[in-house]
């Protein structure tokens, strides 16, 4: 079976020293005391992830964000979960600080190349206010700048139906946070500004987003164990989806003119607006969190989406359960046949019902096993790749086994 | 007498068997005697040693000190804070170290390293043993399982 995982990565150009230095990871997470212990002004930290996965269908691929070229079907893969994380900060002054992340992991171009996550300065002019520039991550949803730390959560990744159109990892611009405690409460803003960067894959094409500015902002309530977030972002794009080339390789057809202008993201605006609710103490947790998205585009359909999370731990095993949907608003179909097949592929209408164990094997070590039971319509194209719209049905099942571990 | 001795054994017995909660010294969150704070509530303290907030109800910074996983105070103290597991605590942590936002507060080893830190920085917080607290700390909350 493992040389099958190999089999599998390889075509797609994952390096064999990932698997080794994974491994090595994990051997040194378990031998040495974690290096974040130190108090000198250097620290090195890392994270990772080795992700089993596979469904139960062949009629689309499953993937774990839409930043993502391809996905997984019926064969165990080690493709959509996989990553390894490296962190080095430079604590210069109590107020100053320089930080630098790369991380390898499944991405737009089909290879694990490693990225510069993020690359920042962060200035701390007094304790209850964070100022940051450089290379930033993006906190468009709660919890939406640590996505690929799994060991950091409690599910083996985040809900698909919350998450999948959110293939924006990092800016580069600046950000400012603001603590204001009240009492025993605490209330905590944020607001970013900046261009993205990267890259998302379409077909065998790329939509470049790379200089789309991007901004948002959102307001924190803390009270015990209670935490309230309202947030909202948006990006206005700055070119148009890859259409004609995907047309011309998948159909052999050409983009006119005018529909080619019908579905323009160029200089259009999607807005995201979100809702959480998290409640931790003790052995229970619970999230719940909603989104709204609205595109500018008629190439994308607006949507709402959400999920629901339980956890109970009971000793060292947290088994949780959790629903998640998300379901988009038709537009109709454009003045063609062509606008109309370039339309349905942003339809998303589908239900999930997870349910899962996360095991603390030993210290910054976790073993999950998740289930995912998709229901959803044949229609709910968008968030899969390599659809076969004549036998895809909307349903599916999602095994997956990960093992998580920080250093 | 061998019923003497047995009644003996058996008080010996109970005197072991007795839960080690009860032996343990209460564990307390103590303070610079300087940095103006004279008491806390448990949300106070939870939003300090969780980051949540940096600065005392009088602006002083708060500088919170914590022992390493291996020293048993440790479990006790998030388990009477917050009742969550160090894996919890440290799960946490790593969301708050690699998504950027801020690192945990610094380690040392032992209870009378956390007393040092404590007494040599102005708005220094840690948790000790009741009986570990001397005149150069002040107590702020005492933590009740």
């Amino acid at each position: 079976m493992i040389a099958q995982f190999f089999r599998r990565l390889a075509p797609v150009g994952l390096p064999g020293k990932l698997i080794l230095g994974v491994v090595a990871s994990v051997v040194l997470s378990l031998a040495s005391p974690a290096i974040a212990q130190s108090t000198s002004a250097f620290s090195l930290n890392g994270f990772g992830t080795f992700g089993l996965a596979r469904t139960t269908t062949d009629d689309v691929e499953f993937v774990r964000d839409i930043s993502q070229a391809r996905g997984v079907g019926s064969e165990w893969s080690a493709l959509i979960d996989s990553v390894l994380g490296l962190q080095a900060a430079w604590h210069v002054t109590p107020q100053f600080e320089a930080v630098v992340q790369a991380t390898s992991r499944y991405r737009y171009d089909r290879t694990f190349t490693p990225d510069i996550s993020w690359g920042f300065v962060k200035y701390n002019p007094t304790p209850n206010l964070s100022l940051r520039a450089g290379r930033l991550g993006t906190e468009f949803f709660m919890m939406a700048d640590s996505r690929w730390v799994g060991y950091s959560f409690l599910t083996v990744r985040p809900p698909g139906d919350f998450f999948w159109y959110l293939p924006f990892y990092s800016i580069h611009g600046a950000d400012a946070a603001i603590t204001v405690p009240l009492g025993e409460s605490v209330l905590r803003a944020k607001t970013f500004y900046g261009h993205s960067d990267g890259r998302i894959p379409l077909a065998d094409e790329q939509w470049d987003i790379a200089g789309s500015p991007m901004v948002g902002a959102f307001l924190e309530y803390q009270y015990g164990p209670w935490l309230a977030r309202a947030s909202y972002a948006n990006i206005r794009f700055k070119n148009d989806l890859p259409v004609a080339p995907v047309l011309k390789k998948a159909l052999g057809i050409d983009l006119s003119a005018q529909d080619a202008a019908f579905l323009a993201t160029r200089d259009t605006r999607t807005d995201y607006y979100s809702l959480g609710l998290v409640y931790d103490q003790g052995p229970w947790q619970a999230q719940l969190m909603l989104n709204h998205i609205e595109q500018g585009s008629n190439a994308l359909q607006c949507s709402d989406g959400g999920y629901a999370l339980l956890g109970y731990r009971v000793g060292q095993v947290t088994p949780y359960l959790g629903y998640s949907w998300v379901l988009s608003k038709a537009r109709g179909t454009g003045p063609s046949a062509v606008t109309a097949y370039v339309m349905q592929d942003s339809r998303a209408d589908q239900q999930t019902t997870f349910a899962g164990m996360r095991w603390d094997v030993v210290r910054n070590v976790a073993l999950k096993a998740q289930w995912d039971a998709i229901d959803g319509e044949s229609s709910s194209l968008f968030p899969y790749r390599q659809d076969n719209r004549a036998r895809w049905d909307g349903r599916m099942n999602v095994f997956s086994l990960t093992l998580d571990f920080v250093f | 007498m061998p019923f003497r001795r047995l009644i003996l054994l058996c008080s010996l017995f109970l005197l072991l068997a007795q839960p080690a909660a009860e032996v343990r010294a209460e564990l307390v969150v103590v303070v610079n005697a300087r940095c103006g704070v004279a008491a806390m509530t448990r949300n106070e303290v939870i939003n300090i040693f969780f980051g949540r907030n940096h600065q005392y109800f009088n602006r002083v910074e708060a500088q919170p000190v914590d022992l390493p996983d291996a020293h048993p105070d440790r479990k006790r103290f998030y388990s009477m804070l917050v009742g969550k597991d160090l894996s919890e605590v440290n799960a946490y942590w790593s969301r708050q170290v690699f998504s950027g936002r801020m690192q945990p507060p610094v380690k040392v080893n032992s209870a009378d390293e956390v007393l040092k830190w404590v007494v040599s920085h102005p708005g220094g917080i840690g948790f000790v043993d009741l009986a570990k607290a001397d005149a150069r700390v002040r107590v702020v909350y005492e933590l009740t399982p």
